[in-house]
């Protein structure tokens, strides 16, 4: 399954596998800093530039939610990201206007986007979680007929 | 502030995402796209609260924080305040000049559940919008108290069936209409009241722009439609919102300063309530014979605030 | 810029007023606060020093003490100094605050005037409030008079801010006998108070936009236990804090404080052992039966109650016959806090002296210095007999048949 555009941080770890360490070495007061180092100017980057810490949820990958899965088809899209805008769990990567694709690491496979996707046929499909995108893209359907 | 173009959504979509993935909210759950547009608003530092509910449980459960700017869970009923002494820390030290980037803007966002902010955390942020404290209020409004399992609140809306007012042999589940949270918090003296929702997302990126900037307190109300509790599937979400606001179930509008009413959105057809209730779980009962009345009800009500809100918007009062 | 005060090298004020001032002093950025009897003028003297341009800071007047205390919290996580005052039912009210500072490790400053919780309905003092929030986490120190007030609250903002300790503080004083009685007060001026309390170092700060920090997660069971012990031992950890404050505190004011106050005990054979401004009646009681009756009576006042001081109260009690630990505040079903946890500091030592319970006080009802010698009496007759010669709690001062309870196992 291809990553779009990841920060090698992303989804490094299940939620719940991260180290057990003891009481002397848990975070003082049960506080979390979510990046390494400076991030004054976090608003002006895009993730794949950021240094997100160990403590911040994009490290970790909620994959194991799905059971179906979107896959993108590039061919169709108009880029009218209404996927973007209302993905629950920030996984349409979109890029100067444009998508680029699935965040797998983050997506929960709820199927807002395929709903909330305008094209016909759609540029998102649900399909099971084991297809790979190539089997996907070549089972795509063709245009529907709208009833009258 | 900062303004991200909300222009048009291929614009809005340059903007760099302050709230991560890998949360533990529900496949399909509105609180987050109204979160994730709420901090693609701006590009401001933000500090943000949060009462305990469905949004704070789901994104930082302790080894781990989906927030990529400062924030604060006290507890349930407190987000507003917090808020309040953060930005009374932020005037004071601005005064003594002990901020250590005292030119950098801020933004102070409180947000809490319909339970947390109807019910429990009523008082707080009642006592926070009457000081006048510069901050927004958001209500991630799902009608019930949702983390702990679908108990009724005072937003749940009438024959809705909730676990502790269920709808039974001999109940119609809810009995008591929802409460006007935009009425008294334009009343209790907030510079500005909005009622969005995220299938609208201009409207409410609009909204949440508008608060942001006014200095005051500004009280959000957001339709954030629940797929567990409302018992529709995850993927449908925005097609629920679509309904709640075409058949005028939940009118969006703004009141400023108390006084002047706008409607800030009029659906091109209006959709019978009943489309509305029919796709969801929670209302099924609803639609047994001996509940027609119900239903009627339902259609008077919506019907007479939608002229309400009409009238007033018209008189300008 | 916030205009000083000339202070008088004497000044008479009472407990609230000198925690007012001290408050002052401290150049606090935000207090929000409630009012309610009998700390209510801490607050006013506060707010009447902002009306006279005295004070720098943000004054929020918040609508409940439980939006008062989080307030401070919401405060005290953006990056400065924060403090609040409270007695009783709005001390009860944000119980649930106090444990959310404490496990957020937030330095706070809260003044708490003792008094009675209801029902039924009581303004007068007594430290139920005090024994409500023995587990919540918090630094808690005791004034006996107000002049203590005054210098535990300076002292109170060095431990709470140490970077080693970072947890909220309590000083608690005696509602209406400490926080309305004018008593001579020797005030640091403000330029010295100041100097000791130090500039405030904010850590983990919501408004340094550099480090974006989450504030209050939830830990579930995988890690909540690792926290928490985490926190008991930073409170631990701050009874060495607290002696080196107090010696520094000693060079400025000349005044010398330990976690726990003895008086006349290294010959005692009977010891009370109190809090509040009873320690002062027992002392003078002490005395006089020393000198009338040549009882050799002695009184220990825990200036620290958490973290408790465990080490110095079972070595000030060790060598002694007969202890009295006196509660004022209604056991609900037990013996008294100050009992229990002075019972098992003495059970280990080796000579495990006999400890006793006397509930008074509650409500604010008077204890005069003729019921405390009366209480030294009958401890000098346990000493005698070896053994306790009454029931092991008994209620003093309250009309109507005598009330006691549990027995010892040779009990009458």
């Amino acid at each position: 399954m291809s990553n779009v555009l990841s920060n090698e941080k992303r989804g490094m770890r299940e939620l719940g596998a991260e180290k057990k360490v003891g009481w002397d070495e848990v975070t003082h007061g049960v506080v979390l800093h979510s990046f390494e180092d400076d991030a004054t100017d976090v608003a002006t980057r895009k993730a794949e530039d950021r240094n997100y810490s160990e403590f911040n949820s994009y490290t970790a990958t909620v994959a194991s939610w799905r059971v179906v899965k979107p896959v993108y088809n590039r061919d169709i899209c108009i880029d009218c990201q209404n996927c973007w805008v209302w993905c629950p769990d920030s996984s349409i990567i979109s890029r100067d206007k444009q998508i680029l694709g699935i965040d797998y690491d983050h997506c929960k496979g709820c199927g807002v986007c395929v709903e909330v996707c305008p094209t016909n046929p759609k540029s998102l499909l649900m399909f099971g979680e084991a297809i790979s995108s190539d089997d996907a893209i070549a089972q795509w359907p063709v245009k529907e007929k709208k009833e009258k | 502030m900062a303004i991200t173009s909300v222009k048009n959504l291929k614009e809005f979509s340059t903007v760099n995402e302050r709230f991560e993935g890998a949360h533990l909210l529900c496949p399909g759950c509105a609180h987050s796209m109204i979160v994730r547009e709420l901090m693609n608003c701006s590009d401001d530092n933000l500090v943000i609260s949060t009462n305990t509910g469905c949004l704070e449980v789901s994104t930082a459960v302790y080894p781990y924080t989906s927030w990529d700017t400062s924030w604060i869970h006290i507890g349930f009923e407190n987000a507003a305040t917090a808020a309040a002494g953060a930005e009374a820390m932020y005037k004071a030290r601005k005064r003594k000049g002990t901020l250590k980037n005292p030119d950098a803007p801020v933004k102070f966002v409180a947000f809490g559940g319909d339970g947390s902010t109807y019910d429990i955390g009523f008082q707080w942020l009642s006592g926070a919008v009457e000081r006048g404290h510069n901050f927004t209020y958001i209500c991630l409004d799902n009608e019930n108290y949702a983390n702990t399992g679908g108990q009724r609140s005072s937003s749940t809306p009438i024959g809705a069936s909730t676990t502790t007012a269920p709808a039974g042999r001999v109940s119609y589940g809810e009995k008591r209409n929802k409460k006007d949270m935009m009425a008294i918090m334009a009343a209790n003296g907030a510079s500005y009241v909005a009622q969005v929702a995220p299938n609208k997302w201009k409207n409410m990126a609009q909204a949440f722009q508008k608060a942001l900037s006014i200095d005051g307190p500004c009280y959000i109300n957001a339709l954030s439609a629940c797929t567990t509790e409302w018992k529709f599937d995850p993927k449908d979400t925005i097609n629920i919102s679509d309904l709640a606001t075409d058949s005028l179930v939940f009118p969006l509008y703004e009141i400023i300063d108390g006084t002047e009413l706008n409607i800030t959105y009029r659906p091109k057809n209006i959709l019978p309530v009943k489309d509305y209730l029919a796709a969801q779980g929670r209302f099924k009962h609803l639609f047994k014979p001996e509940n027609a009345h119900i239903l009627e009800e339902w259609q008077k009500r919506v019907d007479a605030k939608w002229e309400y809100l009409q009238r007033r918007e018209e008189a300008r009062v | 810029m916030a205009e000083k005060i000339d202070l008088q090298e004497i000044e008479v004020w009472d407990g609230n007023y000198a925690a007012a001032h001290a408050l002052r002093q401290a150049q606090i950025d935000v207090v929000a606060a409630y009012p309610i009897t009998p700390s209510t003028p801490i607050v006013e003297g506060y707010a009447s020093f902002m009306a006279d341009g005295y004070i720098d800071g943000e004054f929020v007047m918040v609508e409940s003490e439980h939006a008062a205390m989080s307030g401070c919290v919401g405060a005290a996580a953006a990056g400065g100094r924060v403090a609040t005052a409270t007695s009783s039912q709005g001390f009860a009210l944000m119980v649930e605050v106090l444990y959310q500072a404490s496990g957020m490790r937030l330095p706070i400053v809260l003044n708490v005037a003792n008094r009675a919780l209801a029902a039924p309905l009581n303004v007068r003092g007594d430290h139920s409030d005090m024994y409500l929030g023995r587990d919540s986490g918090w630094v808690q120190m005791d004034a006996f008079n107000a002049q203590e007030v005054y210098d535990m609250n300076l002292c109170a903002f060095r431990v709470g801010e140490h970077p080693d300790i970072r947890l909220p503080v309590m000083v608690h004083q005696d509602g209406f006998l400490t926080s309305h009685t004018a008593q001579n007060v020797r005030p640091l001026s403000d330029d010295d108070a100041y100097k000791f309390v130090g500039v405030f170092q904010p850590v983990e700060e919501m408004l340094d936009f550099s480090r974006p920090v989450t504030h209050g997660a939830q830990t579930e069971e995988d890690w909540h236990f690792e926290h928490k012990a985490r926190q008991h031992k930073a409170l631990m950890d701050a009874r060495p804090v607290i002696e080196s404050v107090f010696a520094e505190f000693e060079k400025v004011s000349g005044r010398k404080y330990k976690r726990v106050e003895s008086y006349m005990i290294e010959d005692a054979e009977v010891i009370i052992v109190a809090l509040g401004s009873t320690v002062e009646s027992a002392r003078l009681a002490a005395q006089q039966l020393r000198d009338e009756e040549g009882i050799k009576a002695g009184v220990v006042g825990p200036r620290v109650i958490r973290p408790f001081p465990f080490d110095a109260i079972r070595d000030a009690l060790e060598n002694c016959k007969a202890i009295g630990a006196m509660d004022r505040s209604c056991p609900g079903g037990a013996l008294g806090m100050l009992f229990n946890e002075v019972s098992a500091a003495v059970y280990a030592t080796a000579k495990r002296p006999l400890v006793t319970n006397y509930i008074y006080g509650l409500g604010g009802r008077d204890l005069s210095i003729v019921d405390i010698k009366a209480i030294f009496r009958e401890l000098k007759a346990n000493a005698d007999a070896g053994k306790i010669t009454t029931q092991i709690q008994q209620f003093i001062g309250l009309r109507g048949p005598k009330l006691g309870f549990f027995e010892t196992r040779e009990g009458k």
